[in-house]
């Protein structure tokens, strides 16, 4: 086990616990490698502790965010009110070893937000069951299962410089034709409307891992997304992959940690007192079921187009598996996921639990209606969009390499991986410390001035003779690297002008 | 003192060591109450207090440490030496620095006092305060926690060195709790660098038993606040050598506030040159611009000399070269120039009589003592001849009055003087031709010459093509010139933006990874930033934010 989490350690801690002498190690809610002994895992809290009581003697607003030295950097993020998630990542292990904060800071909040999306708030889970093994036995397996798209081999590798032209917690979008844009409404009318009597519900469509269509709140939007993009597209479902990272891609995922951890929590107190070398709850009581959504290879299509899963249990006393659910942030209810894929084409369904007064047997009337409803105009769009689709390439833009940032809509596009890992390490290294430079200016704009917005502009020629560019207007974000190009500035910012006239309106246009 | 003092013996050291008491209490660590909570609790967490430290200490300190108390009695005698001398240079610093007394002008928004320019230094306020301001704040006040920018320095085992604000001895809760965060991430094998949260930053350099902590929302990046901890670093060195370590081997709980009693006003000024001094950042000195013929005069009787056992012969208006000659081989460093420019100017006794004094350049050779004669030939004008002979007092003293002679008779005093007041380059009066212009920007940054007709209309509101200010700097002389300050940026909270906005440039570009870098242009809501770099100069220039990049 120390082998596989090398180099990387994950916690998450709740500074209103454990504040009595000798009971420190109620803090700890999470710690992976869990095989870490347990001074360790508290010397690394503490320290994490005593740097936030420290930085809030002179920032008392805005918490700590990294601790940076020579062999380690710590990565802060407080996901709820006195809840702490840090990653501390290993520096010295090869040159690969080189990240941007803000992007190690992204995968603790994907993490949260998925996290809530299923479970609820970890205040809540702690509220419910004060001795607080309900939200650490639910954040073990949750986390372990996320962190299996992380492996390397046996290790777990972090998006690295190399992934500075992508934008986790963002959407990436489908462009479509105004034509197919009306099909797809009229699609998304009849699934919203087919379930039960006059009420809409929301759902969300996507073409292979690119969204076509949401009726969603921009977060719910988000983190169905991401989860969409993990474990349900038909990418997701068929390969045994990495989702996230291009240079990876191939790699399989060992998939141990998630094996081997018992889904059913024990009692921590005790566990905690016993156990030295193990903080994985497990072996102990089977007192609550908790749903795994992050376990690999736990979805699979059926004949009928129905993408399901045995991960939420079964129905007492059978075997019929309990359909999923799901906490919307916006309508602040429960509901079922229902998921039909046709081809490349994944449709979600969100049926709010509260409407389904019996269960899984309504549930599965809907499904036959969605599908009777809805299925000849899904074969329809799927093959428009299919038709106009231009392959894994089609958002790649010859000579350039790019990622195009919407803040406000959560957006995101960028230059196909493939044509990203063509850039030179020097080129990848450049952009990555100057979009560390942006997110320091960013987040210090937003806090002196959280009204308005920072336009700025930088174009390094960098030591290596590419041209690396962040410009921020408006909200939007554009980042650039030119290789072999032309030395005069006015090229790079040629570039860019004819770049942002053809691919993003003018956004990035002087005047 | 006399008008013509004799020589200070170096022996003899200071002639009133008592010139600036102070107060020395035990630090009382009992006294912090929420960082006392994070020391005990990491100083716990690592196993036990006292294994800690002496962990920590290991690393930095030499096997003999642990027989302190045999090698105390059977010392060699160079060891004793150099701790004596140590504190020797102590009092020489304290008895330098004890004259005057006229408050720093303290208020929160300190930072934005700077002097106008870079050609006037601006210690009219600042000589000889004893500590910058709010020396009857502690950590616990509020307006102690809202500095912009906080300098600690502190020993190994935690006992407070220096703190800019507060007087440092009411701070030894929070000196404690900085060495518990330092050596708890030490015991783990590693060394902290920063800490970053919300608008603040905390900065931390080990450099043996003496640590270095900045705290500040300056917006500055670590590279700039690492550098100037070295610089503070480098200024302790100067007053004490690095043989102050021995001081640390023999007692771990060595006091080194008794050996800077009195220097307050040297880092002070220090500290108030990061926001002014490009120096500071740049690596490289600047020169007081003079006719060649002048200084021609001034360099040949630096030479003369130089030539006769002096090291170093340099002729300074305030922090402004005039001339600088080093004996065969011998080169100065630009920081060691800074950091004696700042000891001499910081230190008003300089001021009224000729000194000797022993001084140590930590670049040239951190270990060993120089011996510096300074003597002030007009109000800002100032000889300093360096010497490694402890008894050349009498003979530096003739050099000086030869050269003193040789610069009256050639003008080259009355030259510096007008050189002063005349000030240096002005955007304003660079020449707007296209062709000049094109011959050195032009090829290379795309520089539209059609376009910098247009803007230099705008005569004004900077120079032409919306140029407010540039540095150049030349790497093969570790030599800079500045344009003067001139229209838009005209008060100090401008100019020390400018310059920070310099600083953030010169980290982006000199990245330790990716650097260095050739080119850079940046814009926002103040300027628009270029910077080109090459093996043999790098340009830094601000120009109008509303500027083209043609």
């Amino acid at each position: 086990m120390t082998a596989i989490n090398e180099g990387i350690q994950f916690c998450i801690f709740d500074l209103r616990r454990g504040q009595h002498e000798g009971q420190e190690i109620d803090k700890i809610l999470f710690f992976s490698p869990s095989d870490c002994p347990f001074p360790t895992q508290l010397s690394v809290i503490g320290l994490c502790e005593g740097i936030i009581t420290f930085t809030r003697i002179f920032s008392p607003e805005a918490p700590c965010e990294v601790i940076e030295a020579e062999r380690h950097s710590h990565v802060f993020y407080e996901a709820e009110s006195d809840i702490w998630m840090v990653m501390v990542v290993d520096k010295n292990k090869d040159a690969e070893s080189i990240w941007r904060g803000d992007a190690l800071r992204d995968i603790l909040k994907e993490v949260h937000s998925l996290f809530t999306m299923f479970h609820g708030s970890l205040r809540a889970l702690l509220e419910k069951q004060p001795s607080g093994e309900l939200a650490r036995s639910h954040l073990y397996s949750f986390i372990t299962d996320y962190l299996t798209d992380f492996h390397v081999g046996k290790k777990i590798q972090m998006p690295s410089f190399r992934d500075c032209l992508s934008e986790r917690k963002t959407i990436q979008m489908l462009t479509i034709s105004r034509e197919v844009a009306i099909e797809v409404q009229s699609l998304v009318t009849v699934i919203g409307s087919s379930c039960i009597g006059n009420t809409i519900c929301n759902s969300m469509i996507l073409f292979q891992d690119l969204l076509v269509s949401t009726t969603l709140s921009p977060d719910d939007t988000t983190n169905l997304f991401t989860y969409a993009v993990l474990r349900l597209t038909p990418h997701a479902l068929t390969s045994n992959t990495n989702s996230w990272s291009y240079l990876r891609k191939g790699t399989s995922a060992p998939n141990v940690a998630a094996n081997t951890a018992v889904s059913n929590a024990g009692s921590a107190s005790e566990g905690y007192q016993h156990r030295s070398r193990d903080t994985s709850p497990g072996g102990q009581s089977q007192r609550f079921h908790i749903p795994r959504p992050l376990q690999r290879d736990k979805w699979s299509k059926r004949k009928d187009g129905f993408v399901v899963t045995d991960v939420w249990g079964a129905e007492v006393g059978t075997s019929i598996p309990l359909s999923p659910t799901l906490w919307l942030q916006q309508t602040e209810e429960r509901a079922y996921l229902c998921v039909y894929q046709h081809r490349n084409l994944t449709i979600m369904l969100l049926i709010p639990v509260c409407l389904m007064i019996n269960g899984e047997q309504g549930l599965s009337l809907v499904k036959k209606q969605l599908f009777e409803n809805a299925s000849q105009k899904i074969i329809n769009v799927e093959e428009k969009l299919s038709r106009g689709w231009g392959g894994e390439n089609a958002y790649h833009v010859s000579g350039y390499r790019y990622l195009l940032v919407d803040r406000d809509m959560g957006i995101s596009r960028a230059s196909p991986p493939g044509k990203v890992t063509t850039l030179t390490k020097d080129s990848l290294l450049a952009l990555n410390k100057l979009r560390e430079e942006v997110d320091l200016e960013k987040s210090r704009a937003k806090r002196d001035k959280p009204d308005s917005r920072k336009d700025f502009e930088v174009c390094i020629r960098a030591r290596n003779n590419a041209w690396i560019i962040a410009k921020v207007t408006r909200g939007r974000e554009l980042y650039m690297v030119l290789e072999k190009a032309n030395e005069t500035l006015l090229f790079a910012s040629d570039a860019v002008e004819k770049f942002s006239n053809r691919y993003c309106d003018g956004a990035f246009s002087l005047d | 003192m006399d008008s013509d003092p004799g020589p200070l013996p170096p022996g003899d050291g200071p002639s009133n060591p008592n010139a600036n008491p102070r107060p020395d209490p035990e630090p009382k660590p009992q006294e912090y109450t929420e960082e006392g909570r994070l020391s005990s609790l990491t100083l716990e967490d690592s196993g036990n207090a006292a294994g800690a430290r002496a962990a920590a200490s290991n690393g930095s300190l030499s096997a003999d440490f642990y027989s302190g108390d045999e090698i105390e009695e059977e010392e060699p005698a160079a060891a004793s030496d150099s701790v004596d001398e140590v504190q020797r240079a102590a009092g020489e610093a304290r008895a330098s620095s004890s004259h005057g007394g006229v408050a720093w002008r303290g208020n929160l928004e300190e930072d934005g006092d700077a002097p106008p320019s870079p050609s006037s230094s601006g210690y009219a306020g600042e000589r000889g305060s004893s500590g910058e301001s709010g020396i009857e704040e502690d950590d616990a006040s509020v307006s102690w926690r809202k500095r912009k920018k906080h300098f600690f320095v502190l020993s190994h085992s935690g006992k407070p060195i220096y703190s800019r604000y507060g007087d440092e001895h009411k701070l030894a809760g929070f000196s404690a709790t900085l060495q518990a965060i330092i050596s708890f991430v030490e015991n783990s094998g590693d060394r902290i660098k920063f800490v970053r949260a919300g608008n603040h930053q905390v900065a931390f350099l080990v450099k043996g038993p003496i640590y270095l902590v900045c705290i500040s929302c300056t917006e500055e990046p670590y590279g700039a606040l690492r550098g100037q901890l070295e610089l503070i670093y480098g200024q302790m060195l100067l007053i004490l050598t690095k043989s102050v370590n021995r001081c640390f081997e023999k007692n771990p709980k060595f006091d080194m506030t008794t050996l800077l009693g009195g220097t307050d006003a040297v880092f002070s000024s220090l500290i108030h040159s990061f926001g002014w001094n490009p120096a500071t950042f740049l690596h490289a000195y600047t020169c007081l611009p003079l006719a060649y013929a002048t200084r021609l005069a001034a360099a040949a009787i630096l030479q003369d000399v130089a030539d006769s056992g002096v090291l170093f012969a340099i002729l300074m208006c305030k922090h402004k070269v005039v001339s600088l000659v080093g004996a065969q081989k011998a080169s100065l460093h630009p920081d060691d120039m800074l950091l004696l420019a700042n000891f001499i100017l910081s230190s008003e006794s300089f001021r009224t009589s000729e000194s000797f004094s022993p001084i140590c350049l930590p670049r040239y050779n951190a270990m060993a003592f120089l011996y510096a004669y300074v003597h002030f030939l007009d109000e800002d004008t100032y000889l300093i001849l360096l010497t490694t002979s402890s008894d050349a007092f009498y003979h530096l003293k003739d050099c000086r009055i030869r050269i003193e002679a040789v610069l009256v008779k050639s003008n080259v005093l009355c030259e510096a003087q007008r050189s002063m007041v005349d000030g240096g380059l002005c955007v304003e009066d660079l020449p707007v031709d296209s062709s000049i212009r094109s011959g050195s920007l032009s090829p290379h940054l795309g520089l539209d010459k059609t376009a910098v007709g247009s803007l230099s209309s705008r005569l004004g509101t900077g120079g032409p093509a919306g140029l407010w200010h540039f540095i150049y700097k030349s790497v093969y002389l570790d030599q800079y010139v500045s344009s003067e300050f001139s229209a838009p940026i005209n008060n100090s909270n401008q100019q020390k933006r400018l310059y920070r906005a310099y600083q953030k440039l010169y980290a982006s570009m000199h990245d330790k990874g990716t650097g260095p870098n050739k080119t850079q242009f940046r814009r926002d809501e103040n300027y628009v930033l270029l910077c080109w770099i090459t093996q043999d100069f790098e340009l830094y220039a601000a120009f109008d934010p509303l500027a083209d990049k043609v």
